[in-house]
């Protein structure tokens, strides 16, 4: 478990819609992606994923490509030099490829799909990712979502539940899965695939099979209905915040997959139970919420956090800052305690 | 070195009154240099002879720029008028503006935009900040509009006056308004009307070319009407109006008017 601060709130300023969608893209892991515009675009993201990657411990060197236009292909048009670039690259030991647009070749008006409708051999999918639309690093992540969710076929459904839309570049984005299938595991119900984190890409074929999709975040809800209206799974619209949050996050699974989540309610509620015995030492320190996250979810969980142990919460002159995080699950209000002890008994 | 450009919309004579305004200022001796900024690339084409001379963006697109010589994309015309055509993208595809701002960087490399007058004839209408290109960074410092006495032309010819209003208010502009030209359609009191449009647009009528039927028979001689028919009224209406534009000095900032007042301007006239 990490103690370490969470760089939170990926969304501020909006962030490029390329950004996000690449967010997605390159996590399926044996395709490639290709941005098409100039080479900087590329750079730019390349540079990011592959710093947020080490910061995950994860050393893997994002497969991107660039187009690399220049002026003359946007006075020509850029489409010779996408196909050019498609075709070298589906030459690689590629399973599909990923064409993202950037701001200059929608301008321009380059008819991507047309491009990538060509044979080339492998899957050619486009994302239209033109930041300058007014898209946000969110809407890219819910175009490329889509974009990957159209390759796969209704099938019969199974018992899996997938994980839909994890933020890949937060820092607990490994600890919010584990969290998650932590859950799963207690309502005796299987993991399906996360779509998409380190996925390959024949696996998203099995996207359609889940009885349920769980959403990283409301903002996904309009994948979440994509899901629904082409696979008919419904889905929870995000991962759960705080103690209560989390016994009501049970439920709603078990009432979902129509199976009987008292017992695994039980559980957890004991499981709370004991992690509040541990932090009682808390109990009556005076604090005030500090910290970057300006999300009411995440204050109302550390409001519930602190009501439990008794913490005082106000801005009176002797108290300690303590941070508030966005937190997912029990085990995320446990980690945020940690660093609340850290604060209170410095 | 006098710098012009011809704007106005699309079809009403621009590269007409364009090359016959070249062929009659070299007569006068001067060195002049036409540059076609429209990716049809007819505007040098009576100078010509009918020939479609190869374009800048031609050029890059199948040499690459390090390849163009200023030799492979200025042809001598009729008297010596030297005659370049921009070019631009294959119709649909890509960006004639920014192709347009390419064949200025290229030819500014070249050193090509020198001699006495140096003539642009731009497409119709200012769709985007590459075909203002002409207008800006100390290019043409006069802009003539080629208008009749058709709405729709004045209401292009209006539209212009608001991109030069726009471009003379920056800091390092030097791009004015110097004229109206009516190219006749031969409506009657045309030529007042269009006087009268200029006046309040904070102009003057710079020139009146009639309609006449030599204008056809000359181009379809593939030549000038100055070249064709050089002791025709009209070819001594061009030579005015080649006169006028090296005596003009009246360079205003103009005021397009409201479409409402365009239209009651272009009604009253009836």
């Amino acid at each position: 478990m990490s103690l370490k601060a969470s760089p939170t709130l990926s969304s501020r300023s909006g962030g490029c819609t390329l950004t996000g969608a690449l967010s997605v893209t390159t996590h399926v892991r044996d395709a490639a992606s290709i941005i098409h515009g100039p080479k900087g675009c590329a750079h730019h993201n390349f540079s990011l994923l592959h710093a947020t990657g080490l910061d995950n411990d994860l050393a893997v060197i994002p497969a991107l490509v660039s187009s690399a236009l220049a002026e003359n292909d946007i006075v020509f048009g850029g489409e010779e030099a996408l196909a050019r670039t498609i075709q070298a690259v589906s030459l690689r030991d590629v399973s599909a490829v990923f064409v993202l647009s950037t701001c200059i070749v929608d301008t321009i008006g380059d008819d991507v799909e047309a491009v990538c409708a060509r044979e080339y051999g492998v899957p050619v999918i486009p994302v239209s990712t033109a930041g300058f639309l007014g898209g946000t690093f969110h809407d890219g992540v819910n175009k490329a979502l889509i974009s990957l969710a159209g390759i796969a076929q209704p099938i019969e459904h199974d018992r899996n539940v997938n994980i839909i839309g994890e933020m890949n570049l937060e820092y607990e984005v490994e600890e919010n899965y584990a969290e998650i299938l932590r859950l799963l595991t207690l309502l005796g119900l299987p993991a399906g695939i996360r779509f998409v984190h380190t996925l390959k890409f024949d696996e998203i074929g099995m996207l359609g099979a889940a009885q349920l999709n769980i959403l990283r975040d409301p903002s996904l809800v309009p994948v979440g209905e994509f899901l629904k209206s082409r696979f008919g799974t419904p889905y929870i619209s995000s991962f759960p915040h705080g103690l209560s949050g989390t016994l009501a996050f049970l439920k709603s699974v078990a009432d979902t997959c129509k199976i009987d989540g008292s017992r695994a309610m039980g559980i957890e509620r004991a499981l709370q139970g004991e992690i509040l015995a541990d932090f009682a030492d808390l109990g009556e320190s005076r604090a005030v919420f500090s910290g970057p996250v300006s999300d009411p979810v995440s204050f109302q969980a550390a409001q519930e956090t602190a009501d439990a142990l008794h913490i005082q919460v106000g801005k009176d002159s002797g108290s300690t800052p303590v941070p508030v995080h966005p937190v997912v699950g029990t085990a995320g209000v446990k980690r945020m305690l940690h660093r609340w002890r850290r604060a209170l008994h410095a | 070195m006098k710098q012009i450009a011809l704007y106005g919309k699309g079809g009403i004579g621009k590269s007409t009154t364009s090359a016959n305004l070249s062929a009659a200022l070299s007569e006068r001796g001067l060195d002049i240099l036409q540059i076609g900024c429209d990716p049809k690339r007819d505007s040098t084409r009576m100078l010509m002879h009918g020939r479609f001379i190869p374009t800048v963006m031609d050029l890059v697109r199948t040499q690459g720029d390090a390849a163009v010589t200023l030799a492979d994309v200025e042809f001598k015309g009729y008297n010596n008028v030297r005659c370049v055509e921009a070019g631009g993208p294959e119709p649909g595809v890509g960006c004639a503006g920014r192709g347009i701002i390419a064949t200025f960087q290229l030819l500014e490399k070249f050193g090509a935009l020198n001699g006495d007058v140096i003539v642009y004839d731009v497409l119709g209408d200012v769709v985007c900040g590459g075909f203002a290109m002409p207008m800006r960074e100390g290019y043409a410092q006069e802009i003539y509009l080629v208008t009749s006495g058709e709405l729709m032309s004045l209401y292009a010819a209006n539209n212009i006056c608001k991109a030069i209003k726009r471009l003379s208010s920056r800091v390092k502009s030097k791009c004015r308004l110097a004229g109206v030209i009516c190219n006749a359609k031969g409506q009657p009191r045309e030529e007042e009307l269009v006087a009268e449009f200029a006046r309040r647009v904070n102009s003057s009528l710079i020139g009146f070319i009639p309609r006449d039927r030599v204008v056809q028979l000359a181009e379809l001689n593939k030549k000038t009407v100055i070249e064709y028919e050089p002791a025709s009224a009209q070819a001594e209406c061009y030579r005015t109006l080649a006169l006028r534009i090296m005596e003009n000095t009246s360079l205003t900032i103009p005021t397009p008017l409201e479409i409402d007042e365009l239209e009651s301007l272009a009604y009253s006239f009836i």
